[in-house]
């Protein structure tokens, strides 16, 4: 993975250093609240309905096993001893003193970590596919070009102030594992170069993203970037929150007018002297080779006669274990999503696992998945059963990966300001709903994405099943979406049916999933496929109760 | 009547007004007239090295919060009500959940 | 409790720290360009009459104004205000840029407005060379921007290299 060298060093340091100073000056009345909100959200500090809540970027969802260990630690001293992973492949703390961030700050840098554009109206952490390195499908590794773009948008002196903020996510795989049609930008690494897409976004107003521009060449990114990013900060709306985002320029304009304008833009910079050059590219491109892979003997008859004896463990190969370029290794899934309890939460003693896991199995590499669990890229076929009881001990071996109880949820009115109703508790009904781990498997793939509230962190617009909170009139009420999907085959939900009471919603799932099991023509055929084979009012009686 | 809160600045956490001073526990807020709420609220918005974005919420005549404003001020009042911080704020003042 | 930086009374200072006089009237838009300049005109106003106008010019920018159609007045422009209505608002630094390095005008860019001190290493960056900043130490303020950050990680309108370049310069040395 990259490492840091003099520069970032330093740079780290200074905005630390600036952020002190801010934190004081607030502190002493010399910032007003006003004025301190977007300093501090630049630094990922949040006000949240209980606490501060401190998000620290993990740059394209991949740390190590030492900055693992150092999540723990400040969990432990900082914190109430656990932290919560994001679909932005960041980590949450949600317990924090205003006094104590630039000390966190201070032992984050000590790891290469920040928490800088984690909030705020600028470039965020650009996402990437979890397996990226590692997978079998994959045709080109985005994570130099993450990097290259994180260099790039970090302290950006003209978009640090854009109308909203504004989300890249990348792939360089065949499947779409990060979700690249909603967002602001998302980029396709191809053979003949990036394919743009522009004008994703979930929230009040869901939109997928335009293809404005194919065959941007690697060493062309960062200028044709910035020509997209000016164009919205120039003409994005900046009079109504909820009008800012770029997709709401992209669909006023057009995205043949919006693609014009950027092309224009873009002939007008001086690229040779915003674009990193060939060296620069090739230097970052250094810090991400293959780990030294072990070639350990591996015995598949072994593996056959420790999965026939214990078929909880089979079962987590089955479904927690995703193919490897190399075919005497596996990516691993560790679920962060125990039946009952919240979806990506983890305790320092669970992080601490995970990180001696990693040294001992893992080539002490982690990623942070945007479903919110924790991979393991490069795990030997030959280690699987050891790394699995490890795992066991401190309840992380659920083997739910990419089944009905993998739930994204967003944290919801239990801790956020802006939530109109909670969706963990209801995240977890759900899953002791379907607790039955043969029913589960039964069923086969299934997203279910809950938001508490229009913001949709828990992106339930592009959920098989969507689920969004509502308030009515102080009841939380659940509105449910069909059909939705964040793949290579990206498609919107639609709300169905009438808003719910918390306390139907499991059962009006289960209705909604015993139909699919009637209705599938073979088990191959996924609950989104039937969806779509059928269409959503097939569905909709489902979710009401008979009469 | 009405009930004012706001949060912390040094640490965020939850504060209720009570008897002239901020507690943390919100068993014990001060029930304000409207009035005197309103006035108490402007001088604390004032007051911003001290707290944050105070603001009142109505309650009714069994000190529940009114409808619209149950949800978030019993998460707020108890703690959150799920993980490994469930309904911590209330556990700390070793008492049952309020606004139920 | 210290008083709120913000309130001190407004001051106009250059990058380098030194305060100066403002010799530049703002126009109003029925008075007339008299004798009494030089004077800033506001935007409309300078596309309209910049035309039949002689001698150097003020202009000033508010952030929905497309910079690039002074393009043809460069000549006659000295001074471009952009106005910050609000602190979170954005498009004055890219209009700062587009003067610096798309149009490469060379006169004074002044940061009018909601000006505070945390904004200031981002002007810098992008080309404003005059502030009229709400700070009680604007002297200590311009000097804390200047210090704060050594290097940058992308080109922008002021004389750093990006950090790539020094990285390679390192490599070569």
């Amino acid at each position: 993975m990259y490492v840091y060298d003099q520069f970032d060093h330093a740079l780290v340091r200074e905005r630390n250093a600036e952020f002190s100073d801010q934190v004081a000056r607030r502190l002493s009345g010399e910032l007003s609240e006003d004025q301190f909100k977007p300093l501090r959200l630049m630094n990922g500090l949040y006000l949240q309905l209980h606490a501060y809540m401190l998000r620290i970027a993990i740059p394209y969802g991949v740390l190590s096993s030492v900055q693992m260990r150092k999540f723990a630690h400040i969990a432990r001293t900082y914190d109430r001893d656990f932290g919560h992973f994001t679909t932005r492949q960041n980590l949450q703390f949600n317990w924090i003193k205003l006094a104590d961030t630039p000390k966190i700050l201070e032992e984050l840098a000590e790891v290469e970590m920040h928490a800088m554009q984690t909030s705020g109206n600028c470039i965020r952490n650009t996402t990437t596919d979890q397996f990226s390195g590692a997978a079998k499908d994959e045709l080109d590794d985005p994570r130099p070009w993450a990097e290259l773009i994180r260099q790039w948008s970090t302290i950006h002196p003209e978009f640090t102030f854009l109308p909203r903020k504004f989300k890249i996510a990348i792939t360089g795989a065949t499947k779409d594992r990060a979700a690249i049609r909603v967002h602001d930008i998302g980029l396709h690494l191809t053979p003949k170069g990036f394919e743009v897409y522009v004008g994703g976004g979930m929230g009040r107003t869901p939109h997928l993203g335009h293809l404005i521009k194919s065959g941007v060449p690697g060493e062309k990114l960062l200028s044709y970037l910035e020509a997209c990013l000016r164009v919205y900060n120039r003409y994005g709306r900046r009079d109504n929150i909820y009008k800012a985002r770029i997709k709401i320029l992209v669909s006023a304009l057009g995205p043949d007018e919006y693609a014009r304008q950027v092309e224009e833009e873009w002939n007008t910079l001086d690229q040779a002297a915003i674009d990193a050059p060939y060296y620069e590219i090739d230097r970052i491109r250094s810090f991400f080779p293959d780990p030294a892979f072990a070639d350990k003997a591996f015995d598949q008859a072994a593996l056959d006669r420790a999965k026939a004896a214990d078929p909880a463990f089979a079962r987590w190969v089955r479904n927690n274990t995703h193919p490897h370029k190399r075919d005497d290794h596996v990516s691993v899934t560790i679920s962060t999503k125990p039946v009952g309890l919240p979806p990506g939460d983890a305790s320092s003693a669970q992080m601490d696992v995970m990180a001696d896991v990693a040294d001992s199995f893992a080539y002490s590499e982690l990623r942070v998945a945007h479903d919110q669990n924790i991979i393991l890229p490069h795990v030997a076929k030959a280690d699987l059963y050891d790394l699995y009881q490890q795992l066991d001990r401190v309840n992380l071996s659920t083997a739910n990966a990419k089944k009905i109880s993998d739930i994204i949820a967003c944290p919801g009115l239990d801790y956020c300001t802006l939530a109109n109703a909670r969706s963990i508790p209801l995240s977890q009904e759900i899953s002791k709903r379907f607790a039955d781990a043969d029913l589960t498997d039964e069923i086969g793939e299934l997203e279910i994405k809950i938001s508490g509230c229009i913001n949709a962190c828990g992106h339930h617009h592009v959920g098989h099943i969507g689920i969004l909170g509502v308030d009515k009139q102080g009841i939380e009420f659940y509105q449910i979406l069909l059909g939705g999907r964040a793949d290579e085959k990206a498609a919107l939900g639609v709300i169905t049916g009438k808003g719910l009471p918390a306390e139907a919603v499991p059962a009006a799932i289960e209705r909604v999933v015993r139909l699919y099991l009637q209705l599938r023509t073979s088990p191959a055929e996924r609950f989104i496929d039937v969806v779509e084979r059928l269409g959503r009012e097939t569905f909709a009686e489902a979710l009401h109760e008979p009469a | 009547m009405k009930l004012l809160t706001a949060n912390r600045l040094t640490d965020g956490l939850v504060l209720w007004y009570a008897d002239g001073q901020w507690v943390e526990d919100a068993a014990i807020a001060t029930h304000l007239e409207d009035a005197a709420g309103e006035a108490l609220k402007a001088e604390w918005a004032a007051r911003e090295t001290e707290v944050v974005a105070p603001y009142l919420i109505p309650v009714t005549d069994d000190g529940t919060p009114v409808q619209r404003e149950l949800v978030r001020e019993f998460v707020r009042a108890n703690g959150p009500t799920i993980g490994q911080t469930t309904f911590d704020t209330a556990k700390q003042f070793k008492r049952d959940e309020v606004f139920q | 409790m210290s008083q709120l930086n913000s309130s001190a009374t407004p001051t106009l200072i250059a990058k380098d720290g030194t305060r100066i006089l403002d010799g530049w009237a703002l126009l109003n838009d029925e008075d007339v360009v008299g004798a009494d300049g030089p004077y800033v005109l506001g935007f409309e106003r300078a596309l309209t009459e910049l035309p039949g106008l002689n001698g150097k010019y003020g202009v000033r920018v508010n952030p929905g104004d497309d910079i690039r159609l002074l393009t043809p007045y460069m000549e006659k422009i000295a001074l471009v205000e952009v106005n910050f209505p609000g602190y979170r608002d954005g498009r004055g630094y890219s209009n700062a840029r587009i003067l610096r390095s798309d149009l490469n005008y060379q006169g004074e860019i002044r940061a009018v407005g909601d000006v505070l001190r945390d904004q200031l290493f981002l002007m810098l960056r992008c080309g404003f060379n005059e502030f009229v900043l709400k700070d009680a130490d604007p002297e200590g303020a311009i000097k804390a921007a200047t210090d704060r950050f050594e290097n940058a990680y992308q080109t922008a309108a002021d004389a750093r290299q990006p950090i790539w370049a020094l990285r390679q310069k390192l490599t070569e040395a």
